[in-house]
């Protein structure tokens, strides 16, 4: 197969013209239809095989457009390095969720906070490294910002397949309870442990494209 | 007071060891949940998605721009503003059509702000290498579609590329370009019958 490499012939027609038709059908009535995902049906359309051709390609055109870009994204793996650094920098220095959950005084007078996120990210990292873990939401209920006031902790999770649930939200709780223990001064009442999602054992990058 | 046992991290000691393992699992795991991650505050994940998906949205920007220098620019930008909006994504599912609009939206402003400089774009040339001979079919197929998107002269590929990649309707497109719905329906009747003509060469 040869692929067309004739780049000088720069199309500025064919004009559509009112010819422009399939089995009768206008070629634009049938681009309409195939975006309204062919609902209603149309029997005039359906029953026509030169039609329903037509609509393949049409369809064959929309889908290869993409693919030809993505194809083309693929083509340099390294091409993104700088932008995806540039922008992961800008991230970095920003405040992502900037109210505070106090800590106890060293000393009277001395007022020390550590942010929300930063606990959500402490509550991250315990979770993590649970084998077979990833944490995906996190969230706090209760009012942090009063010390000694109770506190709900949810997590959400990922796990891989054939990890025993409960073994695992135990140590979950256990792993999330500490950490909070150590760094925070929040009263845990309760941890609530949800499996968002399971991913196969093996690895296999991409997940939903 | 709960007593640290088990599979709790030792501060440091056992910290790269955990982020690999943490990064098999990220890499293994869908859209939803790295956004619903990156919703939350995680960088690494939102990194993994950029790396995901930034490819595509940097070659569609630049296709839209017919710039790659101002793609890079473009793209870094819409992601730190999908970044931002993650709370709003309410389909983490629907991760690639949200960012493709968010890409397309600032493509289109950057587009707006240099319009003038337009016609000098026109004559550019297809940036594409040429395919080494011993690639598969399958390849050179992508290949010959991606040289036909790029020939398509700049008006006509950007109607196609904002309706077909990020779903636009003709009055946005005529709106964004400064057309008539009536010129968007036409553009968009000549590339695609263009790019149907040329398919029949690619089968």
């Amino acid at each position: 197969m040869t692929p067309p490499d004739d780049a000088s012939a720069v199309p500025d027609g064919p004009r559509p013209s009112p010819d422009d038709l399939v089995d009768g059908v206008p070629l634009e009535e049938l681009v309409d239809y195939l975006d309204r995902g062919r609902e209603p049906r149309d029997p005039r359309i359906e029953g026509s095989p030169a039609c329903r051709l037509a609509l393949q390609a049409l369809q064959r055109v929309s889908e290869l457009t993409l693919e030809s870009l993505q194809h083309e994204a693929d083509r340099d793996p390294g091409r993104d390095d700088r932008w995806i650094s540039g922008l992961m920098g800008t991230i970095a220095r920003e405040v992502v969720d900037g109210r505070a959950v106090p800590l106890a005084a060293p000393a009277p007078g001395v007022g020390t906070a550590l942010t929300k996120a930063a606990v959500r990210g402490l509550l991250r990292r315990a979770g993590d490294a649970v084998d077979g873990v990833l944490v995906t939401a996190t969230e706090l209920v209760g009012d942090v910002t009063v010390p000694e006031a109770p506190v709900t902790v949810r997590l959400a999770v990922t796990v891989r397949y054939g990890v025993p649930l409960a073994d695992l939200a135990d140590a979950l709780r256990v792993a999330v309870t500490a950490a909070l223990a150590r760094h925070t001064e929040l009263n845990v009442v309760a941890v609530d442990v949800t499996i968002a999602d399971v991913v196969p054992p093996a690895e296999e990058p991409g997940g939903a494209r | 007071m709960v007593a640290r046992t088990g599979p709790v991290r030792r501060d440091g000691e056992t910290d790269r060891e955990d982020e690999i393992s943490t990064d098999d699992l990220l890499s293994a795991t869908s859209d939803a949940t790295l956004a619903a991650r990156a919703a939350d505050g995680d960088t690494r994940s939102f990194e993994l998605l950029a790396r995901r998906h930034g490819p595509l949205m940097r070659v569609v920007a630049g296709r839209l721009l017919a710039s790659d220098a101002d793609a890079d620019d473009v793209v870094q930008d819409a992601f730190l503003t999908a970044w931002h909006r993650l709370a709003d994504l309410d389909d983490p599912a629907r991760l690639r059509s949200w960012l493709l609009r968010i890409v397309s939206n600032k493509s289109i402003d950057r587009l707006r702000s240099r319009r003038e400089h337009d016609d000098v774009d026109e004559a550019r040339q297809a940036a594409t290498t040429p395919a080494p001979d011993d690639v598969v079919e399958a390849r050179l197929q992508l290949d010959a579609v991606w040289r036909a998107v790029d020939r398509l002269p700049l008006q006509q590929r950007r109607c196609w590329l904002l309706r077909e990649t990020a779903g636009w309707s003709y009055a946005e497109i005529a709106e964004a370009l400064d057309l008539t719905p009536s010129t968007v329906r036409g553009q968009l009747a000549r590339a695609r019958r263009f790019l149907l003509v040329e398919m029949e060469g690619w089968r």
